[in-house]
């Protein structure tokens, strides 16, 4: 796949097809990679493809300095091309603006990662490259399972759960600086005039944060885990967005990333939409 | 030289002896899956064996987020109190590695520079700080390129050093390190004449002499970008590193009164230097982590003597990209030697 890989990637930087190929590339160990951005054909040897390409590369795609970049391409997973599908709709990036590498995968991680046992995506759905043979979809049967193991305790075991889960985090927006989707140019922490919400690593602080965090992206989070992997506390962000996007596949029938043409549920408005959560 | 050993069996009697005299005991805990400094509760719950926590001691002086002082509005005028620590408890940190003990030391400038930190001395004054050498450093250790070692004493009261013969050898530096002595006199024995110690070995990666003038005259230089260009811009670097100190002021108020409060900061995060007007002097990716670099290698230099970096290698384990500041240091230091 890797020399796959590399062939297409020269060959849409030698025809002119895109500037710049955004991808992986080797990292400070063998269990580790870090993205690289290739403007040279020549430069496409450095690309790699393993089970330790963890990233969510398309968070590079809403970046300011990029957007001038001219036509990009960009490597995916299954679980990240499905950003490409939010971004789009919400206005972030035009389709054509980005050629979609997508590169079968069978999980990342090791162990494994969680989110690849339920992977219904391992053929990546939205891509304009296929790199890679199809797999057949994992069954997400079990999705929520974690969800509904926390929902079996009451309302002050749940606040104690978070409160413990919370009580580590330092504030250092890891999690929204690797997100895909949260490409605000100003995050409501950073507002100051009025400022909304407490900013410091204190208890009301971080609940604050991580609630208003997972709440901004309800009905919008693909799944891809990043947020989780990449913070240092290790606080269980994926259980507080799937929560949401159980409440939201319940409610709306819909999930996040995969129809580019269905509307989206927080930000269209349907005579028959259930009035449950607002009793 | 070490005067005493003690056996690892008898750990858990070293934390109960500290404990029954008064001293809150702080060491590596596991907690959800991370390792992080806690108050040891339960003996057993005290990790020697642990490399690297996810943060540094850092907390322990110069916590995430305090109160400075607090006012009271009322009728058009304003009160004010401000708030220093309460004498913090007797505490003995056991268990970080001669990297963490090695920022305190460094902060110690900084803090008693201009003015005399006194939320940061009255918690250094109240504690003492047992060091374990790393028998097992990993591959992003690089302490012995930032002048330290794994069995490196600066900021140390007390060594604790790993035998063959499964026990520690405990060395003390100060008056503090000996009260633990003391205190545990009744669980140690005596060191033997040749005891075999554990130290493993940390490779040097770079020159700092080599560095810095690279540094000085290379503000402007390319380099910068080609490392930095990908940085998604998140705290975490500064946030786990045990030298970062640069710290927001907050207030937190409503229509009866607020306070004001100290808390983490980092200059990887966009908005760390934009003004209240809108103009952000260091709005690009490569001038912040640039400014990370600078200031850890050449700023601090200058102004005290002391690099801010003690090679613990948290940083690079946390980075969501995988940038490491010990390549990146030692990919300037190549410059340097090429350019020469």
């Amino acid at each position: 796949m890797i020399e796959e890989l590399r062939h297409k990637a020269r060959e849409l930087l030698e025809k002119g097809q895109v500037e710049l190929v955004i991808g992986y590339g080797a990292g400070s160990d063998p269990t580790r990679t870090m993205p690289v951005f290739i403007r040279r054909p020549e430069d496409c040897d450095h690309l790699v493809w393993n089970k330790y390409c963890y990233n969510n590369l398309t968070s590079y795609l809403t970046w300011p300095e990029l957007k001038t970049a001219g036509k990009r391409a960009v490597v995916c997973k299954g679980c990240d091309a499905k950003a490409i599908v939010v971004l789009c709709k919400e206005n972030r990036i035009e389709r054509e603006e980005v050629v979609v590498i997508g590169m079968s995968c069978e999980g990342v991680g090791e162990p494994l990662f969680g989110k690849c046992e339920f992977c219904d995506v391992r053929t990546p759905k939205t891509c304009d490259i296929q790199i890679g043979a199809t797999l057949p979809p994992l069954s997400k049967d079990n999705l929520f399972e974690d969800v509904r193991q926390l929902e079996a305790g009451n309302a002050a075991e749940r606040w104690e759960f978070w409160r413990r889960q919370f009580s580590r985090c330092i504030k250092c927006y890891a999690c929204r600086q690797a997100c895909p989707l949260c490409y605000c140019t100003q995050c409501i922490v950073e507002r100051n005039q009025p400022q909304w919400i407490a900013t410091s690593s204190h208890p009301k602080g971080n609940f604050a944060w991580n609630v208003v965090r997972a709440l901004h992206l309800a009905g919008r989070c693909i799944g891809c885990g990043e947020c989780e992997r990449v913070c240092p506390s290790n606080i269980p962000l994926m259980l507080a967005n799937k929560k949401l996007a159980q409440v939201v596949k319940e409610q709306f029938g819909y999930e996040s990333g995969y129809d580019i043409d269905e509307p989206l549920p927080m930000a269209s408005f349907m005579p028959d939409d259930s009035d449950e959560l607002f009793k | 030289m070490a005067e005493f050993k003690l056996n690892e069996a008898k750990l858990d009697e070293l934390v109960n002896a500290l404990k029954s005299e008064g001293y809150r005991v702080v060491a590596p805990v596991e907690e959800e899956g991370v390792f992080v400094f806690k108050e040891v509760v339960d003996p057993g719950e005290m990790r020697l064996d642990v490399l690297r926590t996810a943060r540094s001691i850092k907390e322990w002086f110069f916590p995430r987020v305090e109160p400075t002082l607090r006012y009271k509005f009322d009728r058009g005028s304003v009160t004010c109190k401000g708030e220093m620590p309460q004498s913090p408890p007797k505490t003995v940190i056991i268990g970080c590695r001669p990297c963490d003990s090695a920022s305190l030391p460094i902060l110690d400038k900084l803090f008693d520079w201009d003015f005399r930190d006194e939320y940061w001395f009255k918690r250094r004054e109240a504690t003492t700080v047992v060091a374990v050498a790393c028998d097992a450093p990993d591959s992003y250790c690089f302490c012995t390129s930032v002048g330290g070692s794994p069995d490196g004493t600066a900021g140390s009261d007390l060594l604790m050093r790993k035998t063959v013969g499964g026990c520690y050898l405990f060395e003390s530096f100060t008056k503090k390190g000996w009260s633990i002595i003391e205190t545990a006199k009744g669980t140690l024995e005596p060191a033997g004449q040749n005891e075999k110690v554990l130290v493993g070995e940390v490779p040097k990666r770079f020159d700092l002499n080599s560095v810095k003038p690279w540094l000085d005259n290379n503000f402007d230089h390319d380099y910068w970008k080609e490392i930095s260009y990908k940085c998604l811009s998140c705290g975490a670097c500064a946030f786990v590193c045990p030298t970062c100190h640069c710290f927001d002021i907050q207030d937190e108020a409503d229509l009866q009164g607020g306070v004001r409060l100290k808390g983490w900061d980092s200059c990887c995060l966009p908005i760390f230097t934009r003004h209240g007007s809108g103009y952000n002097p260091r709005d690009t990716r490569d001038a912040r982590y640039r400014q990370r670099v600078m200031h850890k290698f050449t700023y601090y230099v200058d102004k005290f003597g002391l690099t801010a970096c003690v090679g613990c290698g948290r940083c690079c384990v946390s980075c969501p990209i995988d940038m490491n500041i010990c390549t990146v240091v030692a990919g300037a230091a190549e410059l340097a030697e090429t350019s020469t």
